[in-house]
């Protein structure tokens, strides 16, 4: 009997684990049977573009979750990125402004995870100050104007970034993935990677066990700045331009891919790579929805219904999970045999 | 010995705690007060004029007091520490829909269906934040998006108008008057509403024993679980009463603008968490008060009037309005520390 409890319990957390693959290849073939013009190499390319930048991201918040925190900036820091990369281009050109850029995104992640781990304000008011300072920050920049590049180099950069090497596999797709995979494997396979787990499932018996948890949660949000800066650039430069809304819609996309791949918004357990696989899917989706001719409020609708769904179901399983907490069923059916 | 020792610690955490209650409030009113001093001395050097007026002072409390109304309920939300509720803009939107397109049946039956929808909202917020226990920033988020869906998809992203719609001249002029309607000539209702429900939540809040079972609940809710409080009915009527004053906020909104729309109450939601949190209401939950996030409301207020007198963009607004945010939230946990009672 408690094999049998074991193995359903098992079969949960496989569940957990799998189910974004299980929902992946659901949405893949649904959309290849029902949506005209899904499946053909344009509009697969066209996919990995829309999910680079945001895959990018997504790591940074993955880790961000993984230590127990939250990073309601990541849109503005992407947006930002985007606008000192391209408008400091004219003056030092990409050589500089790009690491510049890059170093901004680390920078304002720094001061997040500062005022986080070392002053102790909830990361919910921190990001959530550091959103609106950032958003007035681009306006008074830009005035309000996209900034646009438009000289011989940087379309020659714009065109390397997008030429595909294979068939659907361009430059930047490489480097999304490489820092997909890298830090992946960072967080499962070196210790430090795994400290970030301990600092997210308990900080105080992470610290006991000698782990500094506040420079954890600083360095996640170091990590998280300098991925949403990276993701940002990377896609204004292939598109020479920076358009102020770049990143608005990027923290609920990126939130719910991360939910949905399994990350815990209570810290300590969630994975890269299925925050990856997360963001394929959903842009699968949302890409299917237009193509089957639904406008963008249905797919405002289904975003919401797939993030409730599942957030519901995680509790469901919680739910059930704690009612058993205390109870011993076996000895309750005993009970029941004995009657 | 150790009795004593308990008695004394006892002792002076009780007296820290009515002394932390008193810097906790007048906290934020000696900001409120230093702001109006700036704005003086600032008009008193020639640098802005009209600022200490009647009708500067009223505009200020005009211009806040939607917010002000959305705030005292979702500050129930973060006193019984869940946070905040960030479906409130698509609330306010959905409800102000509503009400518009119902006053083809007359003005009552639109504020009506329009409170009935409200607390339909809140009622999923309480079972699942509740019942279920979802993490409730994540689930607000998610809901904000449905009913926005729900907004698009059953009015086709079109706006609707009061007066193409309504069954009578009477009706729409009712429904303007939500936001229109002065007593003498000076005082808009929405500040009489804002004003009744600072007292009424007051009392709520503070000398009723709903208000202390929630200040438990959001203190420590294992303990309040365990002292045979019913932690999951606090916390769904914290989100039910949350929901009602997004409505009132949202037909206020609606009636201002004349239009329902999905973008009425677009950023209402951080607005609010930002005057919860500046009054000294802690995210941590069971700390702060209803006159405290009034006073964070006013501040936010006078600091907008403020920036618009000395002709400070609206972008630049933006970046000192997030900076002020963090210092002020940083201070007020610091100052709490110091004391020895430590903050989330």
């Amino acid at each position: 009997m408690m094999l049998n409890k074991l193995n359903r319990n098992e079969i949960l957390s496989m569940g957990d684990k799998f189910r974004i693959y299980v929902l992946l290849v659901v949405v893949f073939i649904t959309m290849t049977i029902f949506a005209p013009h899904f499946f053909n190499a344009w509009n697969l390319t066209s996919i990995m573009k829309t999910v680079s930048m945001n895959a990018t991201v997504a790591i940074g918040f993955t880790i961000i979750l993984i230590v127990g925190q939250l990073d309601l900036s990541v849109g503005t820091i992407i947006t930002f990125a985007a606008v000192i990369g391209l408008g400091l281009k004219g003056a030092v050109g990409y050589g500089l402004s790009v690491p510049l850029a890059i170093v901004a995104g680390g920078l304002i992640g720094l001061i997040n995870g500062v005022l986080v781990a070392k002053v102790k304000i909830n990361s919910f008011i921190v990001t959530l100050g550091m959103l609106t300072a950032l958003q007035g920050a681009i306006y008074t920049i830009t005035g309000g104007n996209t900034i646009a590049v438009t000289d011989h180099q940087a379309f020659a950069i714009s065109d390397w970034l997008q030429h595909q090497i294979i068939p659907m596999v361009t430059p930047r797709v490489i480097i999304t993935l490489v820092l997909v995979i890298g830090s992946s494997v960072f967080l499962r396979k070196t210790r430090i990677g795994r400290n970030f787990f301990m600092v997210g499932g308990n900080s105080q018996t992470a610290w006991l066990a000698g782990v500094d948890s506040d420079s954890y949660t600083i360095v996640a949000f170091v990590i998280s700045g300098v991925m949403a800066a990276i993701g940002g650039i990377l896609f204004a430069m292939e598109s020479a331009a920076a358009t102020l809304n770049l990143g608005t819609n990027s923290l609920m996309y990126v939130l719910s891919a991360t939910i949905i791949g399994g990350t815990s918004m209570a810290g300590g357990k969630g994975g890269v790579f299925r925050s990856f696989i997360a963001i394929v899917t959903l842009t699968m989706l949302y890409n299917g929805i237009v193509l089957l001719g639904l406008g963008n409020e249905v797919q405002i609708f289904i975003s919401g219904i797939i993030l409730a769904s599942v957030i519901l179901y995680e509790a469901y399983v919680e739910f059930k999970h704690e009612k058993l907490v205390g109870q011993r069923p076996e000895l309750l059916k005993e009970l029941e045999a004995a009657q | 010995m150790s009795d004593e020792l308990v008695k004394k610690t006892d002792t002076r955490s009780v007296t820290q705690n009515k002394f932390k209650r008193i810097v906790n409030v007048a906290g934020i009113y000696g900001v409120v007060v230093l702001f109006v001093i700036l704005g003086v001395v600032l008009q008193a050097l020639g640098i802005i004029n009209n600022f200490l007026t009647a009708t500067n002072m009223l505009n200020i409390v005009d211009a806040v007091s939607m917010l002000g109304i959305v705030a005292l309920g979702m500050a129930f939300i973060t006193y019984s520490g869940h946070f905040a509720d960030l479906s409130v803009p698509t609330t306010m939107a959905l409800t102000g829909i509503v009400a518009v397109q119902m006053l083809q049946f007359g003005f009552f039956v639109a504020i009506l269906s329009a409170v009935i929808v409200g607390i339909v909202i809140g009622l999923i917020n309480a079972f699942a934040i509740g019942k279920l226990k979802v993490n409730p920033i994540i689930w607000t988020l998610a809901l904000n998006y449905m009913t926005l869906g729900v907004i698009r998809v059953v009015w086709a992203n079109k706006q609707i108008y009061p007066d193409m719609i309504s069954s009578s001249e009477h009706a729409t002029k009712l429904f303007d008057n939500i936001y229109r309607l002065r007593f003498f000539n000076k005082i808009a209702l929405p500040m009489i509403m804002l004003l009744i429900l600072v007292v009424f939540f007051h009392f709520l809040m503070s000398k009723t024993r709903y208000g202390i079972q929630l200040k438990m609940t959001g203190a420590a809710l294992k303990a309040a679980k365990f002292s045979g409080i019913n932690v999951e009915w606090m916390i769904g009527s914290a989100f039910v009463l949350s929901a009602l004053t997004a409505t009132l906020g949202g037909l206020t909104v609606t009636s201002l603008s004349r239009v329902g729309a999905w973008y009425n109450g677009a950023g209402y939601d951080f607005k609010a968490v930002t005057a919860i949190v500046i009054g000294g209401m802690t995210l941590a939950g069971g700390r702060g008060s209803i006159i405290g996030v009034l006073g964070g409301v006013l501040i936010i207020g006078l600091m907008n009037n403020l920036m618009t007198l000395l002709g400070v963009g609206t972008f630049s607004q933006d970046m000192i309005r997030g900076i002020i945010f963090i210092v002020v939230v940083g201070l007020n946990a610091k100052s709490l520390r110091s004391m020895g009672r430590d903050d989330a």
